[in-house]
């Protein structure tokens, strides 16, 4: 019995050792996210006993925080897709570590992303009636078709690539080995199995793309669609996209991190991983610069009186310290450090990347309020500090994102087992045949 | 097709994706078109419309606000007591705000500072009402934009649209804030999007708007843009007019001479 | 206990008689809400709404039977009617018009809602959100 339990582990025990061996860190861990959520859940109950009230929003700026998470938990969620599909189709190999920790990043965040709009509805009672009493005039509407989609394609992708890893865990025995079974699915590893399973996950990862691409843009489109300054511009989209594609690789860059130094996988999660995803982070700096400056130097140039006063107030205005200090998380700091080799490594990555998922927070705020601020017509006195509730509420999502994560590496392993065997045994020669493809033929000697 | 269970399954998805393919042409093929109303024609040989005469309405005495209080009192508008929870269907702006475009720096200095009766403009190219997720605001023939508080769910996306800010948001339940509740109409109930309705269940009844109603100094006309011998037609005759932001294509039809 | 064989001891259903005893007070009480009522003599109780004495307030918009089983439908129709068609006026089957509305016309005849509608509703554990906003006659003079 422990002979064939072996077998199964071989080499790769601290794959398998964090489902199993639970230690003090984990139960601190979950005692911190379980308060944390427990006082989101409170302040929800607070305001859904009282109404929006108890948040800092107004008759003049009605979006604040929750409209911020709601942009900001769904761009977090491009990240999987992008590492987990677009490496996949690319044939990187270095993917093969990460793949199921982005995937996960964006299922669980989704939900909070669709959670944020839910808690910041002023009837949830009502939830339903968009769907109910669809109106697909409305950009919401084209938000929930588009979010629903993202969500069941994006599952399906991380179940996908889980089962081969499931019917492992299953073969190992145990006390939960009934669920395994359940949820393998019958897999035996056969050959044409794998074939049917390489076919399913190429299938859906490309499906995925433009689904994702469709997600932000749609998320763009609730605030590009309307005819509010700064707010109704073009490049919202792409903008948008590329912010989300920023922000969320940014966030897997942390996870993984995490999970490599909590779990000890400094043998799988190698620093040629973090070096590069930071290089594409860096691409990904530049990127939202060029769109950020696209922005508002249109807007400059435009100087319209009604997009001029919403400017002035991000750059110079009440809205300078929060719009610089952006700029600076977002552009300033993670640049030379990911740019200059000396500083790329995995401690300066991880620091770039905090910065710019708190660089990009900020951002979606300020895209959001300083508009709301000024509108055409603008109110004397009006202004917007977000209280205890929305803050509660905001730290109480990130935790149970964070908890329901560490509880499924509870479950299931973090590190797709079979596809890193899977590059064990086969990428070497897959690789070097397809680098041989691409060199000229080698030309017969006798002339 | 062989009969495992991946053919089961291929089965299965078929035939659902068969089951709703009527359902789903159904809900589809009525996007964007609810069943018209069955008062739909004679609405629409109506426009309603409204002028506010500045100069008249300038005429009256300092702090007048007859209209705002005729119009908050017998729509139980709450005064909820501060500005960050304020709902208002009527409201003043100062003069150089409402209407930026006039040059105040050189010219008009006797209109700067002067009080401007504003509510929601009824426009004709309403940009609210495209954004509403369940459709809780629409547009009705005679030109009214309507609200449904049934159907409402508060995501505040119509007052992200009105470029004029005529929307208020109820952030808690106004009953405990309405002063002396008309039991004529009902309150609000928290969590939904509110705005003048031109009175459009006094309209019903043929009574004119509570606003025009109440002005001392007749300021306001109110009438039926389509009806060429209506008085509101007769005000509009021969006069500069000036709207709203005109230029956003909304075609208001709060309709200001001076 | 003697030497049983194996098929006799797996016959036996040890500390049975405890937990039949416990299963009988476990359903007993698990099935309270069915017999509490029957026991404490409120299964005679019978929701008495106060019907409208005034002469010319005797027939309601549609007949008793009709009204009892389809008023929600009835005020949903009605609701639809005047929000969203802007028709106010309403046939009923006793060829007579009404204008539709909740105040004018239902709660003008029944006037207390706490005497006429939540005898009913109470009883039956029905809630509705109608209250929240709409005011019925009598509700100010009891604030």
């Amino acid at each position: 019995m422990i002979d064939h339990r072996q077998k199964i582990i071989g080499e790769d025990t601290a794959l398998f050792e964090h489902i199993w061996k639970t230690g003090k860190g984990f139960y601190i861990t979950v005692s911190i996210l379980g308060a944390l959520v427990l006082l989101g859940l409170y302040a929800y109950i607070t305001q859904y006993r009282t109404g929006l009230t108890v948040t800092g929003l107004s008759r003049q700026i009605f979006w604040g925080v929750y409209i911020t998470n709601f942009v900001f938990f769904i761009g977090i969620s491009h990240a999987g897709t992008f590492i987990s599909a677009v490496l996949r189709i690319l044939k990187a190999e270095w993917r093969r570590p990460i793949s199921r920790a982005s995937e996960l990043t964006t299922v669980f965040i989704l939900m909070f992303g669709v959670g944020s709009v839910l808690i910041d509805l002023g009837r949830p009672d009502r939830m339903l009636y968009a769907i109910r009493y669809a109106h697909f005039r409305s950009p919401l509407l084209w938000d929930v078709c588009s979010i629903a989609t993202y969500l069941t394609v994006s599952s399906i992708s991380l179940y996908l690539a889980l089962i081969p890893d499931i019917a492992m865990l299953r073969d190992l025995g145990g006390k939960r080995e009934w669920f395994y079974r359940i949820l393998s699915l019958g897999w035996r590893g056969t050959e044409g199995q794998h074939r049917r399973l390489e076919k399913a996950i190429g299938f859906v990862s490309v499906l995925v793309i433009p689904v994702m691409i469709t997600v932000h843009t749609v998320v763009s489109f609730v605030f590009a669609m309307t005819i509010q300054p700064l707010w109704h511009s073009a490049i919202f989209g792409p903008y948008f996209v590329v912010g989300a594609i920023f922000s969320g690789v940014a966030s897997v860059i942390v996870v993984m991190a995490v999970l490599r130094k909590g779990y000890h996988l400094e043998n799988y999660i190698k620093p040629v991983h973090f070096n590069n995803i930071g290089i594409f982070l860096m691409a990904m700096t530049l990127l939202w610069f060029y769109f950020t400056l696209a922005e508002y130097i249109t807007i400059v140039y435009g100087n319209e009186p009604v997009h001029m006063a919403i400017f002035w107030s991000k750059i110079s205005g009440k809205f300078a310290p929060l719009f610089w200090l952006h700029f600076v998380l977002c552009f300033v700091i993670p640049l030379p450090i990911l740019a200059i080799r000396k500083y790329r490594t995995i401690r300066g990555i991880v620091i770039a990347s905090i910065s710019i998922i708190l660089g990009m927070w900020l951002e979606r705020f300020v895209i959001i309020v300083p508009t709301l601020t000024k509108q055409r017509l603008p109110v004397e006195g009006a202004y917007y500090i977000p209280t205890w509730v929305e803050w509660s509420i905001l730290a109480g999502c990130i935790s149970l994102f964070m908890l329901l994560y560490v509880l499924f590496t509870k479950v299931f392993p973090i590190v797709p087992v079979w596809e890193v065997r899977e590059g064990r045994k086969k990428a070497v020669t897959m690789v070097s045949e397809r680098i041989k493809s691409y060199l000229p033929e080698q030309e017969t000697l006798d002339k | 097709m062989q009969f495992d269970r991946r053919g089961f399954l291929k089965i299965t998805g078929l035939t659902l994706l068969g089951l709703s393919a009527k359902p789903g042409w159904e809900v589809f093929s009525k996007i964007d078109q609810p069943e018209p109303s069955p008062t739909a024609e004679t609405l629409a040989k109506i426009r309603w419309a409204m002028v506010v005469d500045l100069k008249k309405c300038w005429s009256a005495k300092e702090g007048c606000r007859d209209c705002i209080d005729a119009c908050h009192r017998i729509h139980n508008v709450p005064n909820m007591g501060t500005l960050k929870d304020e709902i208002k269907w009527i409201w003043t702006e100062p003069y150089e705000k409402v209407f930026p475009e006039h040059e105040l720096e050189y010219s008009e200095e006797d209109y700067r500072h002067r009080s401007v009766m504003l509510l929601c403009n009824q426009c004709d190219d309403p940009p609210c009402i495209k954004y509403c997720p369940t459709r809780a605001t629409w547009r009705r023939e005679d030109g009214i934009v309507m609200m449904d508080f049934h159907r409402c769910i508060g995501c505040r996306y119509c007052m992200a649209g009105c470029p004029y800010g005529s929307r208020s948001f109820n952030w808690r339940d106004p009953r405990f804030f309405i002063k002396n509740i008309n039991l004529e109409y009902p309150t609000r109930v928290r969590g939904v999007v509110e705005k003048c309705n031109f009175c459009v269940e006094r309209l019903a009844q043929n009574k004119i708007p509570a606003c025009v109603e109440a002005c001392k100094e007749k300021a306001l006309v109110f009438g039926d843009l389509k009806d060429p011998k209506s008085e509101i037609r007769e005000t509009l005759k021969f006069k500069t007019i000036y709207q709203r932001q005109p230029e956003l294509g909304t075609k208001p039809k709060v309709y200001y001479i001076l | 206990m003697e030497n049983l064989s194996q098929a006799e001891t797996e016959k036996i259903m040890y500390d049975g008689k405890k937990i039949i005893l416990g299963l009988i007070i476990f359903l007993g009480l698990i099935t309270y809400p069915i017999w509490h009522n029957t026991v404490s003599g409120k299964t005679s109780y019978v929701p008495k709404p106060e019907s409208p004495t005034d002469k010319d307030k005797k027939e309601c918009v549609e007949p008793k039977a009709f009204i009892r089983v389809n008023h929600k439908t009835l005020l949903e129709d009605w609701k639809f009617s005047v929000v969203r068609n802007g028709m106010r006026t309403y046939q009923a089957s006793n060829k007579k018009t009404y204008t539709i509305s909740l105040n004018r016309t239902c709660m003008n005849c029944h006037r207390d809602k706490v005497k006429f509608c939540d005898q009913c509703h109470n009883y039956m554990g029905v809630t509705n959100k109608c209250w929240d906003c709409h005011i019925y006659p009598k509700q100010l003079v009891k604030e």
